[in-house]
């Protein structure tokens, strides 16, 4: 689990892109997949770059948050996104 | 895996096999492509790299180079770069006899590639009865070679009757040498068709490996032994056969096929020399009729959860039909000794 104000970001061997049903994750470790039903909530490239460890993409309601949040929760758990 | 997610359709596939040449300096007798000599028209540099263009633009993660050997190919470390450069994974199957401390270093320079080395047992003496005289040692070489550095390597390893006792052996071999062990089935396609009789492993063969899997989850199978997976290894891979839905081939000449066992004019989904590769992973009928495979003669089994009727591959090699189910699944091994035994006591 990432340090309070830690920045995050994929895992260098992971590779994430947009599906219809939302992400698909791949970790060439495993290999393994990871498929989120995230829709369009978040964008693909958005763990590209660094991000503080609450930074969400704008305009989410306080519940697409919450359950964001929780998956991003999830993704350091599993090892897609690592601590930078 | 989730299989309502592959079912409804991925844009483009997670992995790509592209058997870049049938150049081989082998000659091994399970060779899946009846390797040695290049393909007539095999694709040029340029159309090479305007294929992982395209495999880029498609969102591929990752591209599975295969042949025949890839180094033969004098411009393969150039298609190499052109997939690193975008970012693509990739993961090189050789036969080890063409690497050296200089190309080994090279590729060092990238985080983007593993590479596995084929050997086909603990021996040098069941190792080089299949790929050849004095093989096993310069894959030891290459193995040693890239063990030194940071790229992820394994020996790959085609299950056989031959080398079946040996699979434990190999597995403490690659510990020692510092990498991974990666066991692949051998299927009747190519010049293992030829020679089937003499290599396949037998039910019980395939049974007992079946149980050492089990306790072995560091040991690599691909999308090889999904037939035969036991319970303590679901989740570690797949449990359906992937082809046109996770993963897709590429021939040497360009032509398009639902995987590597598949390449003949029966399955051919097109030719990227006719077609774009998003076009025929899109369109493709033979694609689509693999995607809607449903192996109803397996769906009362007990394991039918477990590999949905297991690798429509062999089926078709062995009994000429992609619905009949996998002949040398877990079930048909278990029924297959059984089967013997009551012929043995009735006897």
């Amino acid at each position: 689990m990432a340090a309070a104000g830690a920045g995050i970001r994929l895992h260098p061997a992971c590779r994430v892109r947009q599906e219809g049903f939302g992400l698909l994750f791949y970790d060439s470790r495993g290999p393994r997949l990871l498929f989120a039903e995230t829709g369009r909530l978040l964008p693909a490239d958005f763990y590209g770059t660094v991000r503080e460890r609450d930074e969400l993409p704008e305009g989410l309601t306080d519940n697409q948050k919450g359950a964001l949040q929780k998956f991003v929760n999830q993704l350091l758990e599993k090892g897609f996104l690592r601590e930078q | 895996m989730s299989n309502r997610y592959v079912e409804m359709g991925l844009r483009s596939p997670v992995n790509l096999t592209w058997e870049v040449s049938l150049a081989c300096n082998l000659r091994c007798t399970h060779c899946l492509s009846s390797s040695g000599e290049p393909a007539h028209g095999e694709l040029s540099t340029a159309e090479a790299l305007d294929l992982v263009e395209q495999v880029h633009q498609a969102g591929v993660f990752q591209i599975n180079f295969g042949g025949g050997e890839p180094f033969l190919r004098p411009d393969f470390e150039e298609i190499l770069a052109a997939c690193h450069g975008r970012g693509i994974m990739t993961c090189i199957s050789t036969n080890g006899t063409l690497l050296n401390a200089e190309r080994v270093a090279r590729l060092a320079t990238t985080r983007l590639v593993a590479i596995q080395v084929s050997m086909d047992g603990a021996t040098a003496e069941t190792c080089d009865a299949i790929r050849g005289k004095g093989v096993f040692h310069k894959a030891i070489q290459a193995i040693r070679l890239l063990a030194a550095t940071s790229i992820p390597a394994s020996i790959n390893t085609v299950l056989t009757t031959q080398n079946a006792s040996q699979i434990p052996a190999m597995y403490e071999m690659a510990h020692s040498l510092g990498v991974s062990l990666r066991v692949s089935r051998f299927r009747p396609s190519g010049r293992g068709a030829d020679n089937w009789e003499e290599l396949r492993p037998t039910p019980a063969q395939l049974i007992a490996f079946s149980d050492w899997l089990s306790k072995s989850g560091d040991v690599r199978t691909g999308d090889s032994f999904f037939s035969l997976t036991s319970q303590e290894r679901q989740g570690l891979g797949l449990n359906l056969c992937g082809a046109a839905k996770l993963t897709c081939c590429v021939g040497p000449t360009g032509n398009m096929y639902p995987c590597a066992f598949l390449q003949t004019d029966r399955f051919k989904a097109g030719s990227l020399r006719d077609q774009s590769f998003q076009e025929i992973w899109d369109s493709s009928e033979i694609y689509d009729s693999f995607r809607s495979l449903r192996i109803h003669s397996c769906e009362e089994c007990n394991r039918f959860d477990q590999c949905h009727g297991g690798c429509p591959a062999v089926a078709w090699h062995l009994k000429n039909d992609i619905n009949g189910g996998d002949p040398e699944c877990l079930e048909r091994c278990v029924t297959s000794i059984a089967d013997a035994n009551k012929a043995a006591q009735a006897a």
